[in-house]
């Protein structure tokens, strides 16, 4: 909050988006709210069943904004999922966060429309409400049916109601549970490859969960120039996917990057991250 | 630390999550935590609410280690290892106890410049309390 023109007492909306939150019940987003000096008559909302939660967050934050035009609402998506260390998702977890202000005054982009598509699918990664490990029963082909039917089918909603194509754009922020699943959509999508670059973050961070495609988005945002145009689709298993167009309308300099918050690292062992994550003692 | 229950933890939420502390009114010193009596000028329950920048400089620290923890920080040092607790002095005066997170233990020195993050501090009856910590501060880095 610090890197934005907003003061917190004049926030009316808070949305919050994570898979790993520490309650699955009990008010998420009234600890940060209070941290923040957020009023306690602003709407609040936890977002945390699906990978997708990141930009559900973002499009009840937009949907607001829509309806209310002096509304001020802020995002939040933070995320380390986890599972077992003898799963094969394990090793590509990761942990990261973003934020975003979404109104109508001081904008850097603003939102072109947004799309959805929901259905019913199952036998990909989940988390029973009595276990804190996600798993995947590895049914790959079928699950890579539902990655990809989700999130073509919400662009293509998305393009045909703002009348654009995917070639149209400067850079695809597409979720990232590894490397792999965002190259594949890109390639259905007709998106060449070069355009994930800027909102590619996965080989240095990670599987980010709900913070996957708000971290790439940010990202994205700090690499654009005014006029370029960014597509956000998310993916949750479930299956949900969501796909948001932006267009860039102002350089935004006050922030930190999020290549210089992922330069400012340090490395640790395997063993000692284990211990980290509380697998192993 | 010693065990603090639940609505006794609730009640001291502004100072743990804003570091919201009181200016004395007789005196203009800050008090942190707040006080029924200024403890500087020792006359006056005359306050306003200031929020603490929560910047400060380490005054002096210790080690937590070797099983040294206490109960609520007993699975902290199991999966980090020792951890430096320091009195920090505050921009604004009062000197305050804290952890010190994201540095090497061996790095904290006295006089190092800090800031405070609301983090986790520690879990009990299943109830995650928060707090602020100290982390090297950001304009240091």
């Amino acid at each position: 909050m610090s890197s934005v023109p907003v003061a917190s007492d004049k926030i009316t909306r808070f949305a919050l988006a994570s898979t790993s939150a520490p309650y699955i019940e009990k008010l998420l987003s009234g600890t940060v709210t209070t941290n923040l000096g957020v009023p306690s008559k602003a709407f609040v909302s936890d977002h945390t069943t699906s990978s997708r939660a990141g930009t559900e967050a973002i499009i009840t934050a937009v949907e607001h904004v829509k309806a209310c035009p002096t509304g001020c609402a802020v995002v939040a998506a933070a995320d380390a999922p986890k599972a077992s260390m003898w799963s094969p998702l394990e090793h590509g977890l990761g942990a990261g966060a973003a934020g975003f202000v979404v109104s109508n005054e001081n904008l850097i982009a603003e939102v072109e429309g947004h799309s959805s598509c929901a259905y019913e699918h199952f036998g990909e990664r989940f988390r029973p409400d009595d276990d804190d490990l996600i798993h995947d029963l590895e049914v790959r082909k079928f699950a890579q049916s539902s990655l990809i039917g989700a999130t073509t089918e919400a662009v293509s909603t998305l393009m045909s109601e703002i009348g654009a194509s995917p070639d149209s754009y400067r850079s695809v922020v597409i979720q990232q549970p590894d490397a792999r699943a965002p190259a594949a959509i890109a390639r259905k999508l007709g998106a060449g490859e070069e355009l994930l670059a800027s909102g590619s973050v996965v080989a240095e961070v990670g599987d980010l969960g709900a913070a996957s495609v708000p971290v790439g988005l940010a990202a994205a945002l700090d690499a654009s120039k005014v006029d370029d145009r960014i597509l956000a689709v998310s993916y949750g298993s479930g299956a949900a996917s969501d796909a948001i167009s932006l267009r860039v309308v102002a350089d935004r300099k006050s922030a930190p990057s999020v290549r210089s918050e992922i330069d400012r690292k340090e490395y640790i062992d395997y063993i000692q991250y284990l211990k980290l994550k509380g697998a192993i003692r | 630390m010693a065990h603090v229950s639940i609505p006794m933890y609730w009640r001291t939420i502004p100072q743990r999550y804003k570091m919201i502390g009181q200016k004395c009114k007789n005196c203009g010193s800050v008090n942190f935590p707040p006080k029924g009596m200024c403890k500087y000028c020792g006359v006056s329950k005359d306050f306003e609410s200031v929020n603490l920048s929560g910047k400060g400089t380490v005054h002096t620290f210790v080690l937590i280690g070797a099983g040294g923890a206490p109960p609520e920080f007993v699975e902290q040092e199991k999966a980090g290892g020792s951890y430096p607790v320091a009195i920090v002095a505050l921009e604004e005066g009062p000197k305050i106890i804290g952890q010190i997170a994201d540095v090497d233990p061996k790095q904290v020195s006295i006089g190092m410049r800090v800031a405070t993050e609301l983090r986790k501090v520690y879990n009990e009856e299943g109830v995650i309390r928060y707090g602020f910590k100290f982390v090297p501060d950001e304009e240091d880095r």
